[in-house]
């Protein structure tokens, strides 16, 4: 029907017009740079050494400094213990939070909103709060901690507790984003199953290991690769609680980067830390969507 | 949710569990509650311990911020974080449109490129932003923030809307397609005004995202352009330790974000997932 296909060929028309500024958008913001990245990445470019930018007589060279960089292995480190611990607390308080909060009732209801505070703040006040919690002077922790004798060490520039601090601060903040995901798994589980395991004579542990824990468990496997993916990007409560410090004991690959390329200037090294950064997350991103895939084929 | 079922699993919270989340409640916001608290004194009583439970407040912190130069960075702040939202939802809500009504090839791959300048890190896009910035002379202005601030909401926009999109039924849009409106007409007067909600709430998170960034106005700001969240910082380290302005100028960055993520709840899930998930 010649009808239907004028249509169509409107339809196109009017889709390619829709899609066209975002694509051209999209290209031009995040897809030049990070061209642009590759390249530099590329090239010993230094900003008080301009010529250096299109230099690419050794276009490996940033690349295979990066084994022998011990401040480099040293991050990954650092990262991989920060992530791991961070990944684990949020996913696990998180759920036991759900489980506390999944009930009937307004006042809950409500108050579930209240759990979500330290997750929306601008990570920067997150940094403020727990910079003012690890200072002594003016800290009701160390306070409390005095009423009961106990002496507690500068948490945050202890080559034992600095990383803690962090892992705690981290998890404070993101908590509630597993808990609003495992919350919402929850929620979907039917009645019927549990009251069918009461009817046959199951206590509550045995429910929950047996009914909710593989109902919620995809859930919590996919909230933990997102904070797997977003906890990379950990800078403002490094940038601020410690510096990186002491010595290079919370220097997370982020930070090292950030340090490389805005305060050694080594732009071209940066971008190759950078770009190793860049396809631990593409590939964390890949299995995030996999399983999203799975979950929605099995489903 | 299903409401009003009392199965026995389910049933309505027990005297004791209420007990339990009171206190957990209380425990977990206490070091944010101790943050508002300081804002409202001044530098003697900050130190004083026991802190006093009842003390008048003043406002003193907050008058001496805003006689500074934090008004207007607060204001930097609200402009790149609008426009940026506008030129996102600009650009982005016709082509979630078309992305939902388009089967064709190639939607997995774009919509996962999507995902990832979502998911990547700030330095990524830091470092040639900053060279290109240099350059062209875009270092230290609100411009400059906008463009970054799109880069990563333009992807929320059109990852947010899809779902926004697929729930209006096509029945609607046919009929007045048959009726001889083009597209165009279908999409301005009948699906837009539908999907108005999911609009407003991705706009609240688009503002929220742009409004929080502290490392882009780091390193892409120095004074003309710099944002509230770099400016606190700021003042941590230049004007010394004044613990009650630093206590006041977090309390004034996060008010807004407090006040419109409230209103969005339901969204935050789906937003802060990019989408993949569905909270």
């Amino acid at each position: 029907m010649s009808g239907e296909g004028l249509v169509d060929a409107e339809r196109r028309r009017f889709n390619r017009l829709a899609l066209a500024p975002s694509l051209i958008a999209l290209f031009v913001i995040a897809g030049l740079p990070a061209i642009y990245l590759v390249v530099t990445s590329l090239t010993p470019f230094q900003l008080v050494n301009p010529g250096s930018s299109t230099d690419f007589s050794s276009p490996l060279r940033n690349y295979l400094l990066l084994p022998g960089d011990p401040r480099f292995v040293n991050s990954l480190w650092v990262q991989a213990k920060l992530s791991f611990w961070g990944v684990l607390l949020q996913v696990l308080l998180g759920m036991l939070l759900a489980l506390l909060l999944h009930t009937q009732s307004r006042v809950v209801e409500f108050a579930r909103t209240l759990f979500l505070i330290p997750m929306v703040l601008p990570p920067i006040v997150v940094a403020i709060i727990w910079k003012l919690i690890y200072t002594p002077d003016i800290s009701p922790l160390y306070y409390a901690a005095s009423l009961l004798n106990v002496t507690m060490p500068s948490l945050t520039s202890s080559v034992d507790f600095a990383l803690t601090a962090i892992i705690i601060a981290d998890t404070w903040e993101w908590m509630p984003f597993t808990f609003l995901m495992v919350l919402a798994a929850l929620q979907t589980i039917p009645d019927e199953f549990s009251e069918a395991a009461l009817v046959d004579g199951a206590n509550r542990l045995q429910i929950f290991f047996y009914i909710t824990l593989p109902f919620i468990t995809p859930i919590l496997v996919i909230s933990g690769m997102f904070r797997l993916i977003d906890s990379v990007k950990a800078f403002p409560l490094v940038f601020l609680l410690t510096g990186g410090g002491p010595g290079s004991v919370t220097e997370v690959t982020n930070y090292y980067a950030y340090l490389l390329a805005f305060d050694f200037n080594e732009i071209g090294y940066s971008s190759s830390v950078t770009i190793v950064m860049l396809l631990l997350v593409v590939a964390v991103s890949l299995g995030v969507v996999w399983m999203g895939r799975r979950r929605e084929a099995m489903a | 949710m299903s409401g009003g079922m009392t199965g026995p699993v389910r049933r309505s919270a027990s005297p004791r569990r209420l007990v339990a989340i009171g206190v957990t409640l209380i425990v977990l916001l206490l070091p944010f509650l101790w943050l508002l608290q300081m804002s409202f004194k001044s530098n003697d009583l900050i130190l004083q311990f026991p802190p006093p439970l009842i003390f008048t407040p003043t406002l003193q912190n907050y008058a001496s911020l805003w006689q500074g130069a934090f008004a207007a960075s607060f204001v930097n702040s609200l402009m790149s974080a609008s426009f940026s939202t506008a030129l996102a939802l600009v650009l982005g809500v016709p082509a979630a449109y078309a992305l939902s009504r388009w089967a064709g090839r190639g939607k997995h791959a774009l919509s996962f490129a999507i995902l990832v300048t979502r998911m990547a890190p700030p330095i990524a896009f830091t470092i040639p932003f900053f060279l290109f910035y240099r350059w062209i002379g875009l270092l230290d202005t609100v411009t400059g923030l906008v463009l970054v601030y799109t880069s990563f909401n333009l992807p929320l926009v059109i990852w947010m809307m899809q779902p926004f999109f697929e729930t209006v039924p096509s029945s609607l849009e046919e009929a007045a397609l048959v009726d001889g409106a083009s597209t165009r007409v279908v999409f301005l007067q009948i699906v837009l005004p539908m999907v108005a909600p999911g609009i407003a709430a991705t706009a609240i998170l688009c503002f929220l995202y742009a409004w929080n960034d502290f490392f882009f106005a780091l390193i892409l700001t120095r004074t003309n352009a710099r944002t509230a969240p770099v400016a606190v910082v700021n003042f941590m380290n230049y004007e010394g330790w004044e613990w009650g302005k630093i206590a006041a100028g977090g309390s004034l960055v996060m008010a807004p974000v407090l006040i419109f993520s409230l209103a969005v709840r339901r969204y935050l899930v789906s937003g802060l997932t990019a989408g993949a998930v569905k909270g």
